[in-house]
């Protein structure tokens, strides 16, 4: 688990926490049942309720920091991963042209950090393939360093096979999977 | 499970060959068979031997199970050793003409029979014969008894093996491998016929890539904290992991040196994978490569003083040659268009890799001098990976899709036989033979 996610899981366990207090207080012993577990256990995806509240801030001054992307998916943000044609991590025109939008979002959100993670197909040598997903991730850092994107606002790492996309052993799968995602560290 | 031992005399005489050819590259020129050059391997003799049930002095119908499980043991070590037929009976033994016999005592109560440990005084003797003249040339006590009857006949087959080949037994030997998929995998052992599957990691994430220190005492593998990979070790007597090394970027393809006191290791904390050998705290003793390419798999020779790794330098991953300093670097592997997951044999004369062949990886042996290469399964094993020696010098274990998921195999080099060595639903990959 990332950390950005532990923080907003830790919030959402306080949030529900709170929440049970505040309803063990107003409605006596009320039932005694699991969904408080359920409460707990929210998916990350769900923007964790009160606790954040950014000012969605024209201003832009100063969001808040740490609690921001851990709410948010880089996606949310209009950031798009690239892809890769078979064991190659040089960059393709296209790639570039969405790797060139994606600077300019993380340029106006200078506080936040990305995290990009190198895949690849399921063809070849699970080794070979975190290798690749390395080269492809860090094809993509250097890409967007030299537009203009701080070092220290991006992370990388490579699952090389391990985490597909699209399942099948087909082209279309495998083009799915042979990708540089943008996703919270 | 036993395999059947199709191999005519004739096909074992062929493959002699063609490893004598591999053996000798200096020598021999490719493709001439140059049969006759010395060679003192009995590796591609085939020993005919009688296996008798034991003798059961003692300890009732219990004994007599267990002695039928040695026998059956050791029966299937001698199988999957590949050096034997086995016979089961006079008849049998006759029709091979056996030279060898196998004969045993079980005597004495055995552990889970009485009440009192001191009690347990089960003895198993198992002597090796000639046959039929009965010339005692292996005589072996194990006890008394506890519950290690799968051991001792591992043990003496070992014995068998190493006394009558030169070669060592792998009875006692096991496979730690990865299994899981998605977000999870954990390193699991088992051990070489199959027995004994362990889990050794529980950590929710994924621990892949896992290589025996020399002495067994640790596993290095890679896994991931906070999505960042780091190299670990697992204490194998205690399962304590510590951290070897976590530098930002790759931190992959352990390989212990055979003296055991250093790794080597790809890491990208100089901005793309290169090798480096490191020390048991993880500090760098020496980069090896310098390359903006990838430059990962290195696997020590079974001397420590030279290295076989893949590099795609040239566009795509080829198996490349270096010494211990990083020098005399040379390509080795000119066919093919992916390349990658060299392991050395045991003896240094064979290099097994695998070979992305269309949208399959194949398996390939070649000379560690990068000659006599040969596709080593045919295609309806779809792709084969992550080949690892047994100490043997002739068995390889591996990965393949051939049932649509990844399970691991064992193949014998010199005869092609194969068996499967796990089975389930998940996948299991990057398996490493202990030494």
């Amino acid at each position: 688990m990332t950390k950005g996610q532990k923080i907003s899981q830790q919030m959402l366990v306080i949030c529900g926490l709170g929440l049970m207090i505040i309803l063990l207080a107003m409605g006596g012993c009320g039932k005694k049942e699991e969904p408080v577990e359920t409460d707990m256990e929210v998916p990350t995806e769900q923007p964790a309720p009160p606790v954040i509240e950014p000012e969605p801030a024209e201003t832009e001054t100063t969001p808040m920091p740490a609690v921001d992307f851990a709410a948010m998916e880089p996606a949310e943000y209009g950031i798009e991963d690239v892809f890769f044609a078979f064991d190659v991590y040089d960059l393709s025109s296209e790639a570039m042209t969405i790797l060139s939008a994606n600077a300019r979002i993380m340029r106006e959100h200078p506080d936040l950090v990305w995290l990009i993670e190198g895949h690849c197909d399921e063809r070849g040598t699970v080794e070979y393939n975190l290798a690749l997903g390395e080269k492809r991730a860090l094809a993509v850092r250097e890409y967007l360093t030299s537009l203009g994107v701080p070092a220290r606002q991006l992370r990388f790492t490579s699952y090389g096979e391990e985490r597909p996309f699209a399942m099948g052993s087909n082209e279309s799968a495998w083009a799915q999977n042979r990708r540089a995602h943008f996703a919270n560290p | 499970m036993i395999p059947s031992f199709r191999t005519s005399v004739a096909a074992v005489l062929y493959c002699a060959s063609l490893v004598l050819l591999a053996t000798t590259p200096v020598l021999a020129q490719r493709g001439s068979p140059e049969v006759g050059l010395s060679i003192e391997k009995t590796a591609y003799l085939k020993f005919d031997i009688l296996v008798e049930p034991l003798e059961v002095l003692s300890g009732g119908q219990r004994a007599i199970d267990h002695a039928e499980k040695v026998r059956w043991t050791i029966d299937q070590d001698l199988e999957y050793s590949g050096y034997f037929r086995v016979g089961r009976d006079e008849e049998e033994a006759e029709e091979l003409n056996a030279q060898f016999a196998i004969e045993g005592v079980l005597e004495g109560p055995l552990p889970d029979t009485v009440t009192k440990p001191e009690q347990a005084k089960s003895v198993l003797t198992l002597r090796l014969v000639s046959y039929p003249e009965r010339q005692v040339m292996l005589d072996k006590r194990y006890g008394p008894l506890p519950s290690q009857l799968r051991a001792s006949a591992h043990h003496f087959v070992n014995q068998v093996v190493e006394l009558l080949t030169g070669e060592p037994g792998i009875c006692l030997t096991r496979i730690v491998f990865s299994r899981g998929t998605g977000d999870r995998r954990d390193l699991y052992v088992v051990d070489y016929d199959g027995e004994n599957l362990l889990r050794l990691t529980a950590n929710r994430t994924l621990n892949l890539c896992p290589s025996w220190s020399p002495d067994l005492s640790q596993v290095a593998f890679t896994s991931y904290t906070d999505g960042q990979q780091g190299i670990y070790l697992f204490e194998t007597a205690t399962g304590k992991v510590t951290e070897l090394t976590a530098t930002e970027g790759l931190n992959l393809g352990a390989a212990w040196h055979p003296d055991g006191k250093e790794l080597l290791v790809s890491l990208s904390k100089d901005g793309t994978p290169e090798i480096y050998r490191i020390d048991l705290q993880g500090r760098v003793i020496r980069r090896l490569t310098h390359s903006p390419a990838i430059e990962i798999s290195p696997c020590w020779s079974p001397g420590g003083k030279d290295i076989v790794f893949t590099s795609d330098r040239t566009g795509t991953p080829q198996l490349y040659m270096m010494d211990e300093m990083g020098a005399n670097r040379r390509r080795l592997t000119f066919e093919g268009q992916y390349n990658d997951s060299a392991a050395w044999s045991p003896s240094g004369e064979q290099i097994v890799y695998a070979c992305r062949i269309g949208n399959d990886t194949r398996l390939v042996q070649i000379s560690s001098f990068g000659e006599n290469r040969r596709i080593l399964l045919d295609p309806s094993w779809r792709s084969c990976e992550d080949p690892s020696w047994a100490p043997d010098g002739r068995h390889v274990v591996f990965a393949s899709d051939r049932t649509g998921t990844f399970k691991l195999y064992v193949l014998d080099v010199v005869e092609g036989n194969t068996r499967q060595l796990t089975f389930g639903e998940e996948p299991d990959v990057t398996p490493a033979w202990s030494p």
